[in-house]
């Protein structure tokens, strides 16, 4: 198991660096043989990080690459979900090409509705508001009992229904499931935060005046960013609520969404695959030490992240890029 | 018609708790630029400190004055120690009081459990009034009777004093306070001391009517965030403003219309942050 | 033609008139500067004719069409381009990254979000040529937080040039520079050709002298005097203003 680890960690590593073709590969491979070497509630366990994988790289489109930070990025995750498992549980839509697609627009919807508020001031502001309405979505599921079920939450029931009849997913064919949609994600991505938008959006969080007098309209930049921010985390929601057989408001609020945030921290703001690598970092350290020191466990993450905003300043994934060039530098000689 | 009164009262009773926690974070972001997402974090350990004094036989006033020196103690050590490193990064700063929040809020849980703890008012205190029809608790008119006190006494100290145009003018302008000689660095400390004193003091007076437990770490931060938002933030006048609306919001919205208060107070403080961005008493306009 | 006019430009900060009723106009093509003490409103007046301030009264006029209520983005579609004072650059990106962000600035492939932007060949070689001008093409993948002061003030100048604008407004191009450096940009300034209108501000007298047909000199938001080298240096009120000090000794 700490064999498997190490291979995803030095995999996804590798890809932090650019153009690693040999590292894509050796990723994809693992991510496909896994389940074959790994118990079936591991195999669950790494479902449910390739799903924060998603949700937490798209906060960082926000946070590392144009320089908004959110705290209310767990509303559209929430969102998602929510239209997804209500669409099933109440309205007997079983369709996955229609719940999720739903769900995720109804994400994308919020994130353009919030967006042009959110976007009418900067730093603290933002801050403050993205927060409300992320609380403003948390009340909505916790009162609205009728729809969402409130603390009690929202039952949900299986896994995506293709409308394949010779084929009904389970929690196996949902990992494969959820890694493609991953990769997808993560293939658009990549290739948004390359090309001249996204080099834009990071050129706005240096120095936005400038980037006005070159020609960008960066309020539009900021805009459009949010609702791709959002859209994709409407992507994870809707996984979620497959895989969580229940749906709480508190996966909506404040909790959630600094949660998002401190995977986005400690795995490192400035790197592609640093959110994914917090991801990796805060699930296992909550599995692990829900086994061994329950209560404890809030207290390693506080720890943690604070130790990485003091020292480790690009969060982990930096350090780690630089142990391992230091590495492979000993190596060769 | 008449029933309306005991809520009224404690709408007002909760708004200066509220006051009080407010005051502090306001003083931290007028003065430091950080938004203290900690906040709340001082008021459960005021609330959590102020108790185990008071357990040990420590009468009830100064069980909440030492609650609130320890507090603030703490956050001054941790002002010093971290977020003064962090030197002008404004989001890490912002960022790191996350931290702390996990941290302070765990050991909390694993000192003092999570059970929900309560205190009785002091004796001479406790027991009811006479208002009109109704019988009030006495303790809950104390608070607002000292909360007002403390509203004046912090309102004179802002405005009438040397220290509280220190204060002022390092607000309006960082640079020039500097300038001019004050140690910033210092005054920074001072000030978050005073800010978790105050927030932790309001965490053990409001004890007997607030029952304290580790998850209202976030509710309390995001009251206070409303309101400096909805009064505006660095002047006492804005910040009870904001708290005595949210606190009616809030107490007669849970009376009345218990299903829609929470989402009520957000929408409120969405609408002020589009229609007055720096709240409804701002320090400049 | 004029390229730039300016009509009864005022703007105050609270009690402070940083702009009192300039007017002026540029001919296309002219190199005109624009000097005065600190705080004459030099910067203020280049931040309203960028967009970045809205006036409090008056137009300002590109070619003749009013851009005063339009936005600084649009603005440099128009052809303004500018310099900043205190580098503006992007420090946490490549150089490469930088002067490639500046020649999108103006295209529609600014709003591709797929397309690795090191993919566009024809940019990538305009990238080259400018930053090889500026002997910048060997640095182009360090992290501009590296550069030396200099090669950033170089920078700075190379991407207000990226878009091939009409009007060039250069805040201060050669602030904090060495001798040898200055000079260097001098150079650079004065080869830059007859098509471009620029405007330029500036302390060093040795700038503005070898470079202005004619200068505008501001003190408290007013225009004092305008005219050539030679009518400015002999001018009383401006040595005055500046109290005898360089301006008496050099040449145009």
């Amino acid at each position: 198991m700490r064999f498997v680890k190490t291979i995803i960690n030095t995999a996804k590593l590798y890809m932090a660096k650019q153009q690693n073709r040999p590292a894509y590969f050796v990723a994809g491979l693992v991510l496909v043989l896994l389940p074959l070497f790994v118990a079936p509630y591991l195999r669950d366990i790494i479902t449910k990080i390739l799903i924060y994988a998603i949700f937490a790289t798209s906060l960082n489109l926000l946070c590392g690459y144009t320089g908004l930070f959110s705290l209310g990025h767990a509303a559209y995750f929430g969102v998602a979900g929510y239209t997804t498992g209500v669409l099933m549980a109440h309205y007997g839509v079983e369709s996955f090409w229609i719940v999720a697609p739903a769900g995720v627009l109804m994400a994308a919807l919020m994130a353009a509705a919030f967006g042009f508020v959110a976007l009418r001031g900067v730093g603290t502001y933002f801050l403050l508001i993205t927060l409300a309405f992320g609380q403003l979505i948390y009340s909505v599921a916790l009162k609205w009992r009728t729809v969402t079920g409130g603390t009690n939450g929202l039952v949900n029931v299986g896994y995506p229904d293709l409308g394949l009849p010779w084929f009904t997913m389970n929690a196996l064919s949902f990992y494969y499931f959820v890694s493609v949609i991953l990769v997808i994600s993560f293939f658009l991505l990549y290739r948004l935060v390359k090309s001249p938008f996204g080099v834009a959006l990071q050129a706005i969080r240096e120095n936005e005046t400038r980037m006005q007098s070159l020609g960008y309209n960066t309020w539009l930049y900021k805009y459009i960013i949010f609702i791709v921010a959002g859209l994709f985390a409407g992507v994870a929601g809707t996984l979620f609520s497959y895989h969580s057989t229940i749906l709480v408001p508190s996966q909506v609020g404040i909790l959630a969404s600094t949660l998002v945030m401190l995977m986005v921290i400690i795995g490192g703001k400035r790197v592609f695959w640093g959110p994914t690598i917090g991801a990796i970092v805060i699930i296992f350290v909550e599995h692990y030490s829900s086994l061994y020191v329950p209560t404890h466990w809030p207290l390693i993450l506080g720890c943690f992240f604070v130790v990485t905003v003091m020292f480790l300043r690009g969060g982990i994934s930096i350090y780690l890029i630089k142990l391992l060039k230091r590495v492979v530098s000993l190596c060769i000689r | 018609m008449e029933s309306i009164l005991p809520n009224l009262l404690n709408a007002i009773t909760f708004g200066f708790i509220l006051f009080l926690i407010a005051s502090g974070l306001s003083v931290i972001y007028g003065f430091m630029g950080i938004l203290n997402l900690a906040h709340g974090v001082f008021y459960i350990l005021g609330a959590y400190f102020g108790l185990a004094l008071n357990n040990y036989g420590v009468p009830f006033v100064l069980a909440s004055l030492g609650a609130g020196i320890i507090v603030g103690i703490i956050a001054m050590i941790v002002e010093r120690v971290f977020l003064s490193r962090l030197h002008k990064q404004l989001d890490e700063q912002v960022l790191i009081t996350i931290g702390f929040v996990y941290i302070f809020t765990t050991l909390a849980r694993l000192i003092w459990g999570s059970e929900a703890k309560l205190v009785a008012a002091p004796a001479i205190v406790s027991g009811f009034v006479n208002i009109g029809d109704i019988r009030y608790p006495l303790y809950r008119l104390v608070i607002i009777a000292a909360g007002l006190a403390i509203a004046v006494g912090l309102w004179l100290l802002t405005e009438k004093t040397r220290a509280g145009s220190i204060i002022r003018a390092g607000m309006d302008n960082k640079e020039m306070t500097m300038a001019l000689g004050m140690n910033y660095g210092m005054v920074a400390s001072i000030i978050f001391f005073m800010g978790a004193f105050v927030g932790g003091a309001a965490g053990f007076i409001g004890l007997p009517i607030i029952a304290v437990h580790p998850a209202i770490v976030f509710d309390i931060l995001l009251l206070s965030l409303i309101v400096i938002v909805v009064g505006g933030v660095g002047r006492i006048e804005g910040v009870l403003l904001g708290s005595m609306v949210i606190g009616l919001i809030d107490s007669l919205g849970k009376a009345y219309f218990p299903d829609w208060s929470y989402f009520t107070i957000y929408l409120a403080m969405i609408i002020i942050l589009l229609v007055k961005p720096r709240g409804l008493l701002p320090r400049s306009q | 033609m004029h390229s730039l006019r300016v009509e009864g430009l005022s703007k105050h900060f609270g009690g402070v008139n940083a702009l009192r009723n300039v007017s002026f106009s540029v001919e296309t093509g002219e190199h005109l500067a624009v000097i005065g003490p600190n705080g004459a409103g030099k910067s203020t007046l280049f931040n309203v004719i960028g967009g970045h301030l809205p006036a409090d009264n008056g137009r300002v006029l590109l070619f003749g069409q009013d851009i005063t209520h339009i936005p600084p983005y649009k603005r440099s579609h128009l052809g303004i381009a500018r310099s900043f004072q205190v580098a503006a650059l992007f420090l946490e990106l490549t150089v490469l990254d930088n002067i490639m962000l500046a020649l999108h600035g103006n295209l529609r492939s600014r709003f591709d979000m797929y397309r690795p932007m090191a993919s566009y060949k024809n940019i990538n070689d305009k990238a080259h040529q400018l930053l090889d001008s500026m002997g910048l093409w060997i640095k182009r993948d360090e992290l501009v937080e590296e550069l030396s002061y200099g090669e950033q003030r170089r920078l700075e100048i190379s991407i207000a040039l990226s878009g091939e604008p009409k009007l060039l407004l250069l805040d201060e191009p050669s602030a904090g520079l060495t001798i040898a450096e200055s000079e260097d940009i001098r150079n650079r300034i004065n080869s830059l050709g007859s098509d471009i209108t620029i405007m330029l501000v500036a302390h060093d007298m040795d700038l503005v002298f070898g470079f202005a047909k004619r200068i505008i000199v501001l003190h408290y938001g007013e225009i004092i005097t305008e005219g050539t080298c030679d009518e400015i240096r002999h001018d009383l009120k401006v040595k005055e203003i500046y109290m005898g000090s360089e301006m008496g000794n050099t040449l145009c």
